[in-house]
């Protein structure tokens, strides 16, 4: 596992020592060790079941860890949880609200736990959204509860977006606007914690990747270093009795091409968890 | 009281705005019936109860039934009324809480910088308000059905035998907190504690039958609940009832501060 090592002018926003969760004689998670700086988006990776959802409900105060700690910010998961989520916005995994509200009371109510007197934004994200704010959230589809989801985590302007699965039902029109907004919240300097397993979307935004198996983070890695580590090890399908090389490949006679098959984040992912399958 | 207290106190009423017309009407009309036709069963009630044995009439509060307060009290008040509003009161706070978890709004409203603790007060308080209202629109309707009948309700000792149901109902909504504290399923937390409030009832009940065995009414908030239609209200009764709601209650918030909130 490669650990990262961020510079320490950077403002560490979320940083996690051995955090664990156990359930009993259940694992949740076990040591993960993990920091996200400020103005970054780091996507944490595994399959359902992995612990992103336990990580993240720990990073949130809503479940205690077992051991370890979790800082935000600088301030103590636990002890300084009011503090830290006034800073932050989550949008839970499989997200809901109860069936009568709309999505409009849903913002109201919340602006005014924050202290916020007007939606202006939300009104805007609404409509970039084509998010309905006025039906109510039982009313609607699992793409659209979820627009209003991302709406309620990103109306504040966050210094941190915590987004666990944020693009579950969205269709690829709106996946692409949710890919822009968190750009755009990058470039504000906002830092972005998303779990997925939509390894293409995760490559296209992240700035580092967590890989994570059986509770247990097994790689933290840039993407850019991951994908240009991965590419030194092509892969060439092609079907011989013994090894070759391309070259040779491209040299004998009667073959008109050979080509360097690049593996994407998701065969990366897949290498990551079949060498440790293998160990 | 902060603002996120009135924010979530308003919110919680307004999401149990039917709850009013749900419990409230019920309780309401079938107490205006209930007062409406004692002046024609007045007789025939006054001489079946001179039989019944003096037991069961203090057992269940009945008296002598010689005027309409007696027999509200003996009907609505001593049994019914209190057993709704008990279990209204848990219903009302748990779905702030455990209901609020199942649906998942707990964890949007978890991820704002609000308290566990204020989202249990706000929740304590809103049901303590919509209590008040349905009993109020109970005694309102009840006093309707009493001057439709001319049957000479008094308003005020009305009022007070409504009222006092209110602390007693309110320890469930405390007993309900605490029951979030160990359960975020709203049918196990409903369930536990309507469970406990009818066995506080039979305590009381079997305490009042039985002499020797009237000791143990002291574990039930039945015993000061009294007869305040008639007696009129209890300060002490009330004020120490109502305490230990909200003894529970700050019980109840303290664990659930210290529970994981399950996704």
């Amino acid at each position: 596992m490669s650990v990262p090592s961020p510079t320490m002018s950077a403002m560490r926003v979320i940083e996690t020592e051995g955090l664990t969760k156990l359930y009993g004689r259940h694992r949740g998670i076990e040591g993960v060790t993990v920091a996200v700086e400020a103005g970054e988006v780091f996507g944490f990776l595994g399959p359902n079941g992995a612990g992103k959802t336990t990580t993240i409900r720990t990073l949130l105060d809503l479940i205690h860890p077992s051991a370890g700690r979790a800082l935000l910010f600088g301030l103590d998961s636990q002890r300084e949880s009011v503090a830290i989520r006034s800073r932050l916005g989550n949008l839970p995994g499989d997200f809901g609200y109860g069936r009568e509200a709309t999505g409009r009371e849903a913002l109201r109510l919340l602006a005014r736990l924050r202290g916020i007197d007007g939606l202006g934004r939300a009104e805007a994200l609404a409509q970039r959204f084509r998010a309905d704010l006025d039906r109510p959230l039982g009313q609607l589809s699992r793409g659209n509860r979820q627009k209003v989801g991302l709406i309620l985590a990103t109306f504040h302007e966050p210094e941190l977006l915590i987004l666990d699965e944020p693009t579950g039902g969205l269709d690829p029109l709106m996946q692409e606007e949710f890919l822009a907004l968190v750009a755009e919240e990058r470039e504000r300097g906002c830092a972005v914690f998303i779990s997925s397993h939509d390894l293409d979307e995760v490559e296209r935004v992240c700035d580092r990747v967590g890989i994570v198996k059986d509770g247990r983070v097994i790689a933290i890695e840039r993407v850019a270093d991951l994908l240009a580590k991965t590419q030194r090890r092509d892969l060439v399908e092609v079907e011989f009795a013994q090894p070759v090389e391309l070259e040779d490949v491209r040299a004998l006679s009667g073959v008109v091409g050979a080509e360097f098959a690049h593996p994407t984040l998701e065969e990366v992912f897949l290498g990551y968890y079949r060498e440790e399958e293998d160990e | 009281m902060s603002s996120q207290v009135t924010a979530l106190i308003a919110t919680h009423l307004s999401d149990r705005r039917r709850s009013l017309l749900a419990w409230g009407l019920p309780i309401g009309l079938m107490s205006a019936f209930i007062v409406a036709i004692f002046p024609s069963v007045e007789d025939s009630i006054s001489k079946a109860v001179e039989g019944y044995p003096e037991g069961l009439k203090e057992a269940f509060g009945i008296g002598q039934l010689s005027n309409v307060e007696q027999y509200l009290q003996a009907e609505m008040l001593s049994l019914i009324v209190p057993l709704a509003a008990g279990y209204l009161a848990v219903r009302a706070v748990a779905s702030g809480l455990s209901g609020a978890a199942e649906s998942g709004r707990l964890d949007v409203l978890l991820s704002a910088p609000v308290s566990r603790l204020r989202l249990c007060v706000a929740g304590f308080l809103a049901t303590a308000v919509e209590l008040a209202a349905v009993l109020a629109l109970g005694w309102l309707l009840t006093m309707l059905g009493s001057a439709l009948a001319s049957a000479g309700l008094g308003a005020g000792p009305a009022a007070a035998g409504f009222a006092n149901v209110w602390p007693l109902a309110l320890l469930f909504a405390g007993l309900g907190i605490v029951a979030c504290g160990f359960s975020l399923r709203t049918s196990v937390v409903t369930g536990a504690v309507a469970g406990v409030l009818v066995a506080m009832y039979v305590i009381d009940l079997v305490g009042k039958l039985d002499s020797g065995l009237s000791g143990i009414r002291y574990a039930s908030v039945f015993r000061y609940y009294g007869n305040a239609i008639e007696e009129g209200i209890d300060p002490l009764a009330f004020a120490g009832v109502t305490a230990a709601a909200m003894g529970l209650a700050a019980l109840g918030a303290w664990l659930f501060e210290r529970r994981d909130i399950s996704a």
